[in-house]
């Protein structure tokens, strides 16, 4: 007999515990999951008109408004989204990679892709990091990258208000010109099993990525009566802009940015929410097959040890009688 | 009959068929009946009131902006969107307070925040103004 029933008795009790908590925490997670994933559809709704007003707006000259200028990228800022916990499986390692890889060779993702033209970026590219989430800023910190600010105290729940002064950094660093070219990298949520990292462009605000950013997110289509690829090019002329369309380009465009990376953050959250359910479930699962064997175990040392002392009795009596 | 929307960055706030609603833009406020024709504007702050069947429903909203498409659909993007009876009156006063008082220190020393703070005066103003005037309705 190696091992004591004792032991193993201890240590199906400390295994069952742990099964608690995870199991805990998994209904937590998935409670957490359900809201951020219904704001994360309930801003598509803000989303899909923007979008389409913007595309009815950008017949208008693209000059003069900073926002859209493309230039050559000589400094960009990354703004990386990750949690502000652990214990949730391979959702920043996963984001982190993916960026780490990006900041490794600044010049591919440096490059500006336009409708008609590219736009090399210059020799030398500086990349400086915004952190939303304790982890992300925790490396970049390791490793030695350039962060710039970093923001831990956004809620499961985040707030539209929560991101303000991200974007108004972004926003303002762009129009001076500090940063040529701004990307945020989210996870994007796909379903409850699948989450994936993704590096979107945010400045100069572009269609295309817009596009994809809004058109990825969720797939209940029947919400979506408004359809994105509607023609709005003879609707453009029907419009009455008041003031004037400037002022109108004024005022969505900087909304389009925090409305986005807002979305990404919303996004993130619900994927962050879901990978610690699916890490809890999977640590509760493997939990219930560890006590299972345990059990096992135990039964075995049990009847093992009641054999054995059957058999001293049995050889005690043999050799009294 | 108008199908009238209003979104904000977090959620749907309303939606119903509406007779009329009067909007504040920045360039002054405007009363928008059924068969308008598609426009774009900027929101100011200020009080939005929809007529419907049911009667009156004013709003306080700070900024964003409109689109009034064809087919009598009308859609609010507001930053900021309260209804009227549910303003705390006495939470946008206290904040107006410190927002001022904040004022009266970025003043003394360098004024940065100067535009932003004067935009949270409003809206905080805007809360009070709205929510007093129909707090006395119910």
């Amino acid at each position: 007999m190696a091992v004591s029933g004792k032991v193993i008795k201890t240590r199906i009790k400390s295994v069952s515990n742990t099964k608690k908590i995870t199991k805990a925490m998994e209904m937590v997670s998935a409670a957490k999951m359900r809201k951020a994933v219904s704001a994360a559809l309930d801003t598509r709704i803000y989303a899909t008109i923007a979008w389409d007003l913007l595309i009815n707006l950008s017949k208008t000259e693209k000059e003069g408004i900073p926002l859209l200028e493309i230039r050559q990228v000589k400094r960009m800022l990354v703004i990386l989204i990750t949690s502000n916990r652990g214990l949730c499986g391979s959702f920043n390692s996963n984001i982190i990679k993916k960026t780490a890889i990006q900041l490794k060779n600044p010049r591919n993702i440096s490059f500006q892709r336009a409708h008609n033209k590219h736009t090399q970026p210059s020799e030398h590219v500086e990349i400086d990091v915004i952190g939303i989430g304790r982890k992300g800023a925790d490396f970049c910190k390791k490793n030695g990258y350039n962060l710039i600010a970093s923001f831990n105290s956004i809620s499961d729940k985040p707030q539209l208000e929560d991101v303000l002064v991200a974007t108004q950094i972004v926003i303002e660093d762009y129009k001076t010109k500090k940063y040529d070219k701004v990307v945020v990298a989210y996870t994007d949520y796909r379903s409850v099993v699948s989450q994936e990292a993704k590096i979107r462009q945010v400045l100069p605000i572009s269609e295309f990525d817009l596009e994809k950013t809004i058109s990825g997110l969720g797939k209940n289509e029947n919400l979506l009566n408004r359809t994105l690829s509607k023609e709005p090019q003879e609707k453009i002329s029907e419009y009455l802009f008041e003031p004037s369309k400037k002022e109108v380009l004024k005022t969505i465009l900087p909304r389009l940015v925090e409305m986005q990376i807002y979305q990404s953050l919303l996004e993130s959250s619900a994927s962050e929410h879901s990978a610690r359910m699916m890490a809890m479930k999977n640590a509760g699962d493997s939990a219930s097959d560890m006590i299972k064997e345990l059990n096992l175990t135990y039964n075995k040392t049990r009847q093992a040890g009641i054999t054995q002392e059957i058999a001293e009795i049995a050889g005690g009596a043999a050799t009294l009688g | 009959m108008i199908n009238f929307k209003i979104v904000t960055p977090e959620r749907l706030v309303y939606e119903n068929e509406i007779y009329q609603v009067s909007i504040p833009t920045t360039s002054g406020e405007i009363t928008v009946l059924p068969s308008h024709i598609p426009m774009v504007s900027v929101l100011a702050v200020g009080e939005l009131k929809i007529i419907d069947k049911d009667g009156e429903h004013p709003y306080a909203v700070a900024g964003g902006f409109l689109e009034i498409q064809d087919e009598n659909k009308i859609v609010v993007l507001a930053d900021k969107v309260e209804r009227a009876d549910t303003i705390d009156v006495e939470r946008a006063q206290e904040a107006r307070k410190r927002a001022e008082e904040e004022m009266i220190k970025a003043k003394a020393g360098e004024d940065v925040d100067f535009a932003r703070l004067q935009a949270l005066i409003d809206k905080e103003m805007n809360r009070i103004r709205v929510g007093n005037k129909y707090r006395k309705l119910k």
